[in-house]
């Protein structure tokens, strides 16, 4: 493929994703708008922009490890939650333990999940028992159990709590942010940003997408597809250690942590389209501010609903993800 | 495709869960079951709770609670109105699951128990207290916060601890009174909940309660428990309200999210003020979040903590476990003493017996009431009664009623003058 006729494509495919973002952006603000009228306070509707935003980091970074393994591999990783909390758990026993500052525990946490990745996928998941969408399902879910459940009785059900030393707040015209928070959302978009290189400018990204397009055809050129699947696995799951760091003074550490996330996060790689990395960052960020919205427009109650909602018109309207192509 | 495969994975997984759950589910009514093994043998208590799963830190607890009453009694020299029979704990693991609760009563039942004891959730007694009545066999609840169960008109369901309703209402009267002798009295409170039965039950029985003493109450603000990891949007709104109290009804972990939010907002407020709240009463909480708990107020049911006896107990189990005993673990301890004093006094191992003999229970309780635990014919206790705490120096102290109080209230917050 010659250069201009990849700039014509790139083009091409680059004028409707813009079209799709300005048109999520204008329903966000008619949205925010909305909600202005409704609760009649700017501070609270400000103030839910700015948490809805920070906390949405959060979501698309756990997400985007979560959208690498669905989309390369094709597998539904009901298992991120529990390697979320056990790379939380990680975090909080090298912070007890060593007295570490909390994001220096990236160093322990990153590479032990990501040979955690590795191994699930080598052990569990690749051989002809991972093969079949409910033996997958089985597996992870079984998975995330055995972990849940050893986390407990190795660390016992009492919630654990990570202390961000020096932890500062500012107000931004009004609302208030804390460092921590502001912290995750920075961390979840420079990782974003990393695994976006690392996938469109790396050699080993370029065998990732054509793996992920056709794995027969990749394999027929020479790349190796085991071995990208395992690779790919491991880092998603790497991401996840990565997100549980930034998280980790955020929330309570419990065993049962990865449920908090694991729903939301399936909705965000829904919602991002499938594989698609910095879709994931722009879903959780949507579906963070969707979350406050919704607790202005139905008075508090369940936020989740806002969530489904938008996450059930996405699905009926554009099944393949706000940012994903049609496959 | 993948967006099908997905919705089809999470449909197959809510399916597993839902059948996973579903294979604990009711076992048969067993009239024939419910006889055996009494006559000979220690006279065996079943104890419900949660062992496992989220809530396993208290149900834990509480079965300790529930072992430590059982070594006290036999310590004593067992049921003597039986000669001395041993009293022995059968135990139960719900896992805060009402279908595993449920199957957990039948088989204790089954095996011989003269009486339950349990279960933290109120979901789950809900279950076994259907399972008891259709028995007949006494169940006393230790934790169960809904007042549901006792509108049924059961005979075999009993409850120490205060229900959902006489806490609110005592928050309500509590704050009206400790507000007015600061010389601050109470113009608008803001209440926060967590959205399912519990935290909505409290506030609306709050709203109830307040507005018979002409408190007002708004706005009303629930959030989702399990999904919640920031409430700063929530505090924003009560500061944007003026609000002058915010009462807070949560679990453990949206309490620490709640403090930290309030931290971060500090809205202008007198009181921070629990009702029947999972976290401002723990001393897990104030050592989680250090000084941003500082003043914050909770009425709640609680251990005695001016009764000697419950002063021992505590100290005992500190001892053993290395954690402080949680006043879920003393319910549960006076839960069994009710049972076994039910026993003693019936001088039967007869389910029907001890029931009658549990309605007419003059027990004593390490729990705070204002009287011995002595059961409403729909089988409340009548002299629960609710305490207001506070978080004073990084310790929890019973401040209100006056005769119950360790210390005094400090009506006021940490971050305005």
């Amino acid at each position: 493929m010659s250069d201009t006729t990849a700039n014509i494509r790139a083009a091409a495919l680059r004028g409707p994703v813009l079209k799709r973002a300005a048109l999520t952006g204008g329903l966000v603000a008619i949205a925010i708008a909305v909600a202005l009228i409704r609760s009649g306070s700017g501070l609270v509707v400000w103030q839910s922009v700015v948490t809805g935003l920070l906390t949405g980091g959060l979501y698309g970074l756990i997400a985007m490890g979560l959208t690498l393994i669905f989309g390369v591999l094709d597998i539904v990783n009901f298992a991120h939650g529990a390697l979320l909390a056990v790379a939380m758990f990680i975090a909080f026993g090298v912070v007890q333990g060593t007295g570490l500052h909390p994001y220096l525990t990236l160093v322990i946490a990153v590479p032990a999940l990501f040979l955690i990745g590795a191994f699930v996928h080598r052990g569990l998941l690749s051989g002809s028992g991972g093969a079949t969408l409910e033996n997958q399902l089985l597996i992870t879910l079984g998975l995330s159990l055995l972990l849940e459940n050893g986390l407990l009785m190795f660390f016992g059900a009492e919630p654990k709590t990570v202390a961000l030393p020096g932890d500062f707040q500012f107000s931004l015209f009004g609302a208030v942010v804390t460092g921590g928070r502001l912290y995750a959302f920075i961390g979840a978009i420079l990782i974003g940003a990393v695994l976006f290189y690392l996938l469109r400018r790396t050699r080993f990204g370029t065998a990732i997408r054509a793996v992920a397009a056709n794995g027969q055809g990749a394999e027929l050129v020479g790349v190796n597809v085991r071995r990208v699947h395992t690779l790919t696995f491991a880092i998603g799951t790497a991401c996840a250690g990565a997100a549980a760091v930034l998280a980790a003074p955020l929330v309570t550490v419990t065993p049962t942590l990865g449920d908090q996330f694991n729903i939301t996060a399936f909705v965000v790689v829904v919602l991002g389209g499938m594989g698609n990395v910095a879709g994931a960052l722009v879903g959780g960020l949507l579906i963070g501010l969707v979350e406050q919205l919704t607790t202005i427009y139905m008075g508090g109650q369940s936020s989740l609903l806002g969530v489904f909602v938008v996450f059930l018109v996405v699905l009926f309207l554009r099944p393949e993800g706000l940012f994903g192509r049609k496959s | 495709m993948s967006a099908r495969k997905l919705v089809a994975g999470l449909g197959a997984c809510a399916a597993l869960l839902a059948a996973t759950a579903g294979c604990g589910g009711s076992a048969p009514s067993g009239a024939a079951g419910a006889g055996a093994g009494r006559d000979s043998g220690p006279v065996k208590i079943g104890a419900l709770h949660p062992v496992s799963g989220a809530n396993a830190v208290d149900g834990q607890q509480m079965r300790r609670g529930a072992q430590m009453a059982v070594e006290a009694i036999n310590a004593a020299g067992g049921i003597r109105s039986l000669g001395g029979r041993k009293v022995k704990l059968e135990t139960g693991d719900t896992q805060g699951k009402a279908e595993v609760g449920q199957s957990e009563a039948q088989r204790l039942i089954s095996e011989g128990a003269v009486g339950l004891v349990g279960t933290y959730q109120s979901a789950v007694s809900t279950n076994v207290s259907v399972v008891a009545e259709r028995n007949r066999v006494p169940f006393v609840m230790d934790v169960t916060a809904s007042d549901a169960i006792f509108s049924h008109g059961y005979k075999y369901s009993f409850r120490v601890q205060p229900g959902s309703a006489a806490i609110a209402g005592a928050a309500a009267r509590y704050l009206k009174e400790v507000s007015e002798k600061a010389g601050k009295p109470v113009r608008k409170v803001a209440f926060l909940h967590e959205q399912t039965d519990f935290g909505t039950g409290a506030a609306e029985a709050f709203a109830k309660a307040a507005k018979k003493l002409g408190i007002q109450v708004g706005p009303n603000i629930s959030y989702d428990a399990v999904t919640a990891s920031d409430l700063t949007a929530q505090i924003t709104q009560v500061k944007a309200s003026g609000a002058d109290v915010l009462a807070v009804a949560g679990y453990y972990r949206d309490g620490l999210l709640a403090a930290k939010a309030i931290n971060a907002v500090k809205p202008n407020l007198n009181a921070v003020w629990g009702v029947s709240d999972g976290a401002f009463d723990q001393p897990k909480f104030v050592s989680d979040v250090g000084a941003l708990g500082e003043r914050y107020f909770s009425t709640n049911y609680h251990y005695d903590a001016k009764n000697p006896a419950t002063v021992k107990l505590r100290a005992e189990y500190q001892k053993r476990y290395g954690a402080p005993m949680r006043t879920g673990a003393v319910l549960a301890y006076d839960a069994v003493q009710v049972i076994a004093q039910g026993v003693e006094r019936a001088a039967s191992t007869d389910p029907e017996k001890v029931r009658a003999a549990i309605a007419g229970s003059q027990v004593q309780p390490l729990t705070v009431g204002t009287g011995p635990i002595s059961f409403a014919p729909n089988g409340d206790n009548k002299n629960a009664l609710p305490v207001l705490m506070q978080v004073q120096n990084g310790q929890i102290k019973q401040v209100y009623p006056q005769d119950k109080a360790e210390s005094q209230p400090n009506y006021s917050v940490t971050w305005r003058p």
